[in-house]
């Protein structure tokens, strides 16, 4: 029988950490997000593969309201930040949102402050918390992506995956539930994405929910409990790494996998 | 051969510029002080999604840099009056100078808001940054470094363009200096005056300099 209880009471324990439901966004008349469902547990690491321009970021943005849905569902461990179409109003939109941590490609540190003052600034800006409390856990956390030594630093004295680094732990001074990654090693070196890739292999193990956009396929294979083919705003073939990267029926996705693996 | 400058000579003229120079600094101190500021609140009304504000704060940028200054000068102190208005010659000066340096400000500070790349703004809202927030801490601090080097231009010109203030007969450095040329027939207050300029914009060149280094710690 299907539990009819309210879906307060039911909600922490059973619900799924992030549910979305037939999103659609389109950018004018071009159609970017056709209709696109996922659920996630929680601990769960999903990869979003697929080629340019298919709307990889764009879904990842729409989760945390860099970008607003035209139709469809976005519900967080039970609370909707949209329904059908419908935001949440603003307050609680934003507390949606702040269990939600976010990666970017760019890193966009804030270039005006130091790495410490980067972790601390929104604790201390949006959660009110004094500088006392803050920053004994912004130096853990730094220590824990590797950079306690440079706390003191400002981001431009930092290489690409030292600042993508502390970008990750950034976010996570926010103490989020979920950790969105826009294509986070993208715009590194080839020998500075293995650093990044490792300290996000370690928030996997730490239990953390991951979604990461990215063209690191070793990533996926690896550390993914699930992987996403997205093509065409659409999702083309979704399953386990194993099912995705040994045995893809989707002709799409099939190319797709000849020509990285090329 | 006789000495161009005597040295009494001159000592007897720097006392009346040197009164000159108080009215000087005065207008330029206190436009300062307030102009930055309603120049920052314009440049944000200016940049706002609320087209209404938007638009008046571009007219009003026009049409205080689209007409002179020593017309706002004159309109202000004489004008004004026939709407009720009567101001001192102070704070007619002062009223005129501010409005019209802070529409130069708000377009500088505007450009410098505008530069700012959009991932500030999205790092800043993904970690839960209100938009007045976002301004405040991340996004006019990195503005400051850029608009630096145009302020500092702004500012010296306002040193200089203080001597427009004689329209008002108000007794500034410039207007003490003809004065005592037109009466002894004697061009050494010009020089007086020229130096006693060079004075003050050296000491606002050097703090923007200093200004300029201490945002240099970081990089962008």
């Amino acid at each position: 029988m299907p539990n009819m209880k309210s879906k307060k009471g039911a909600g922490i324990m059973s619900a799924p950490m992030i549910k979305i439901e037939k999103l659609k966004k389109s950018f004018g008349d071009l159609v970017v997000l056709k209709s696109i469902d996922l659920e996630l547990n929680k601990g769960e690491v999903v990869a979003v593969i697929g080629p340019s321009g298919g709307g990889k970021s764009t879904f990842l943005r729409c989760l945390n309201r860099l970008e607003t849905v035209d139709s469809g569902s976005i519900a967080v461990e039970g609370n909707y930040l949209v329904r059908d179409g419908v935001y949440a109003e603003d307050k609680q939109a934003k507390e949606i949102c702040a269990k939600m941590g976010m990666c970017f490609q760019q890193f966009n540190l804030f270039p005006h402050m130091t790495v410490l003052q980067n972790l601390m600034a929104a604790p201390k800006v949006v959660k009110h918390i004094p500088e006392s409390t803050i920053k004994p856990i912004a130096l853990e956390l730094l220590s824990k992506v590797g950079l306690a030594d440079k706390a003191n630093a400002y981001p431009n004295q930092l290489s690409g995956g030292q600042q993508q680094r502390v970008a990750i732990a950034r976010a996570l001074a926010m103490n989020p539930d979920i950790m969105l990654f826009d294509e986070p090693t993208s715009s590194l070196d080839p020998e500075l994405t293995g650093e990044v890739l490792k300290t996000m292999r370690d928030l996997a193990e730490d239990n953390m929910t991951m979604i990461v956009v990215t063209h690191e396929m070793g990533f996926a294979k690896e550390v993914a409990t699930k992987v996403i083919f997205m093509a065409d705003g659409v999702v083309q073939e979704h399953g386990t790494p194993q099912q995705i990267f040994d045995n893809p029926h989707n002709e799409r996705l099939q190319s797709f996998l000849q020509s990285i693996l090329k | 051969m006789e000495l161009l400058f005597e040295m009494s000579e001159i000592m007897r003229m720097v006392g009346p510029l040197l009164e000159g120079c108080q009215v000087t600094v005065e207008i330029f101190a206190i436009t300062l002080v307030l102009a930055i500021p309603l120049g920052l609140f314009l440049a944000m009304g200016r940049i706002s999604t609320i087209k209404p504000l938007s638009k008046a704060v571009e007219l009003y940028n026009w049409v205080m840099r689209g007409t002179p200054l020593m017309l706002q000068l004159l309109f202000v102190y004489f004008a004004l009056p026939t709407f009720g208005v009567r101001l001192s010659d102070v704070s007619a000066a002062l009223l005129a100078f501010v409005l019209n340096y802070a529409a130069y400000f708000a377009e500088i500070f505007r450009a410098g808001i505008q530069s700012i790349p959009k991932g500030q703004y999205e790092a800043a809202k993904s970690l839960g940054f209100t938009y007045a927030e976002t301004m405040r801490h991340i996004i006019v601090p990195q503005m400051i470094k850029r608009v630096l080097p145009p302020v500092g231009n702004e500012t010296i010109t306002l040193v200089k363009d203080t001597s427009l203030v004689y329209v008002l007969a108000m007794n500034d450095l410039l207007r003490a200096a003809r004065t005592i040329v037109q009466r002894e027939f004697d061009m050494t207050p010009f020089f007086i005056a020229a130096v006693f300029y060079l004075a003050m914009t050296f000491v606002v060149t050097r703090v923007f300099s200093y200004l300029e280094c201490r945002y240099a710690k970081y990089e962008e």
